[in-house]
């Protein structure tokens, strides 16, 4: 699509903020439109990262799960963890990565609470490497306009 | 909005039978807190030959919102403080009988030529007051803290819960929130509520008033850097009052990117004026329990407006701009208090 999809959200975004909220009355309609400028130019901004930080997570999340197999106690969450590991994102649509990713994240607070019942050294470490990947999760969601 | 006008005339007058020649005019809604449609304008009516004026405020029930609350203990708790030391505007009539404006809702007084805005604030002309305003907002909510709720009224019109519950009962109503709203896992938040819940808080010597939202953006402030009217008690609650301290210096409340909670001072300094004027001690540990716990409501409240968003009950630009701009905030705030930022 061109112009491109970024290009489109930002000029109109702008376009909203800076030029047709301040024609609009003061007060609720204002603020409204202005935010709907503001909301434009994050879409922009998840737009270019959807795919990429998806296959980024999904990978590093399968990863986990492989190396979370030997540490984990419960033979039924073991196999899961397996069969998630094994598992790969066949399409790159956004919806089927999403998908995935949900399915991934869900399993992924399953193992975070197993591994937080269990006192061996190999679960400390796996739950530090848990932690690590919560904050990788939240530095790929991270806006520029985020409040810090 | 002209609509609204008969109607919302014809409802004061029912009001306010000694009154003739009811009118409303220049109606016009304004943001006022996501949980409810808030609404401005002018009363005009006669009392024998007086003619009358009154700026009010009209806060209706919306179809959806960000937070699903009792209109009754808001207008309640604008009641009780209502002639102390913290400033709230006048609460008149609430009304819980549709057939006046489609929903329920509550009338109260307007306070003019103030600014409530966190963006305003931490710019010029509001900045050089930055001192004063954070001295008032903390000795405000001190206030509010040191207040006896059997005093004011409160018992009985806010839930009912003991301070060893208090806790209990807070995280359990909003893990169900994110419970039923969550549009995708969040492991970050359910980490942090196990962990709330394998390690609770001591609980406070008494129940407190808790105003349930107290942050920089709810509160009323004019350009000499006072603060004339604390709004949006729309979560007000008893409990613990380390709750309302530590939502009050929550990491995404720091407008100004600086660190600075509220945008306005050190977090320090934020709980030694709290202290001073509440004549109790934030422990640490229990301030760090309502930390992480303030992040888990947070991303509550933001997830529930998503839900209504997407669900399409409520398409206020603000559900959806909050929930996509501060859930991921809100996240990084928990990790932060967990220590696991760097």
């Amino acid at each position: 699509m061109k112009p491109d999809v970024g290009t489109v959200l930002e000029v109109v975004g702008g376009k909203l903020l800076l030029e047709v909220a301040p024609a609009v009355g003061p007060g609720y309609q204002r603020q409204s439109v202005a935010l709907t400028g503001i909301l434009l130019t994050m879409v922009k901004e998840e737009w270019e990262r959807s795919a990429s930080r998806r296959v980024e997570e999904n990978a590093a999340l399968r990863a986990l799960f492989g190396r979370a197999a030997s540490v984990v106690t419960d033979p039924e969450l073991r196999r899961r963890l397996g069969e998630a590991a094994a598992s790969a994102d066949a399409s790159f649509q956004i919806s089927l990565l999403e998908q995935a990713n949900a399915a991934l994240r869900t399993l992924l607070i399953e193992l975070h609470a197993h591994v937080e019942s269990l006192e061996s050294p190999a679960a400390r470490a796996l739950d530090d490497e848990i932690w690590s990947e919560l904050v990788a999760s939240t530095e790929r969601r991270r806006f520029g306009l985020a409040p810090f | 909005m002209q609509e609204l006008e008969p109607r919302i005339a014809a409802y004061a007058a029912h009001r306010m039978p000694d009154a003739t020649d009811v009118r409303v005019a220049a109606v016009e809604r304004i943001h006022g807190g996501a949980s409810r449609e808030t609404f401005r304008f002018r009363l005009h009516w006669r009392e024998g030959a007086r003619e009358l004026e009154r700026r009010l405020i009209l806060r209706r029930d919306p179809p959806g919102s960000l937070i699903e609350t009792d209109r009754a203990a808001e207008f309640a708790a604008y009641r009780a403080f209502r002639d102390s030391s913290v400033p709230v505007p006048e609460a008149l009539w609430l009304e819980s009988d549709s057939r006046w404006l489609d929903h329920p809702f509550f009338v109260m007084e307007e306070i003019v030529g103030c600014d409530a805005s966190p963006q305003a604030i931490v710019a010029p002309p509001y900045a050089q007051h930055h001192d004063k305003l954070a001295r008032q907002k903390w000795t405000i909510l001190g206030q509010i803290a040191a207040a006896d709720p059997e005093k004011l009224g409160l018992v009985g019109a806010l839930p009912e819960v003991t301070p060893g519950n208090a806790w209990w009962h807070e995280l359990d109503h909003w893990t169900r929130v994110i419970d039923e709203d969550e549009l995708e896992p969040q492991p970050i938040i359910r980490a942090a509520i196990r962990r709330l819940r394998r390690a609770p808080p001591p609980p406070p010597a008494r129940l407190h008033v808790v105003h349930g939202d107290y942050r920089t953006g709810n509160f009323l402030y004019d350009g000499e850097g006072d603060i004339r009217g604390i709004l949006d008690w729309e979560m007000a609650h008893l409990g613990d009052p380390l709750e309302d301290l530590a939502w009050s210096i929550n990491r995404i409340w720091c407008w100004a990117r600086d660190g600075r909670v509220g945008g306005l001072t050190s977090k320090a300094e934020a709980i030694r004026i709290w202290e001073s004027a509440s004549g109790l001690r934030a422990d640490p540990g229990a301030l760090h329990w309502w930390e992480l716990f303030s992040s888990v409501k947070g991303l509550a409240i933001w997830i529930s407006g998503g839900r209504e968003y997407q669900s399409g009950s409520n398409k206020d630009p603000v559900l959806a701009f909050s929930s996509i701009w501060l859930s991921n905030a809100q996240n990084r705030a928990a990790l932060e208090t967990l220590g696991k930022l760097s």
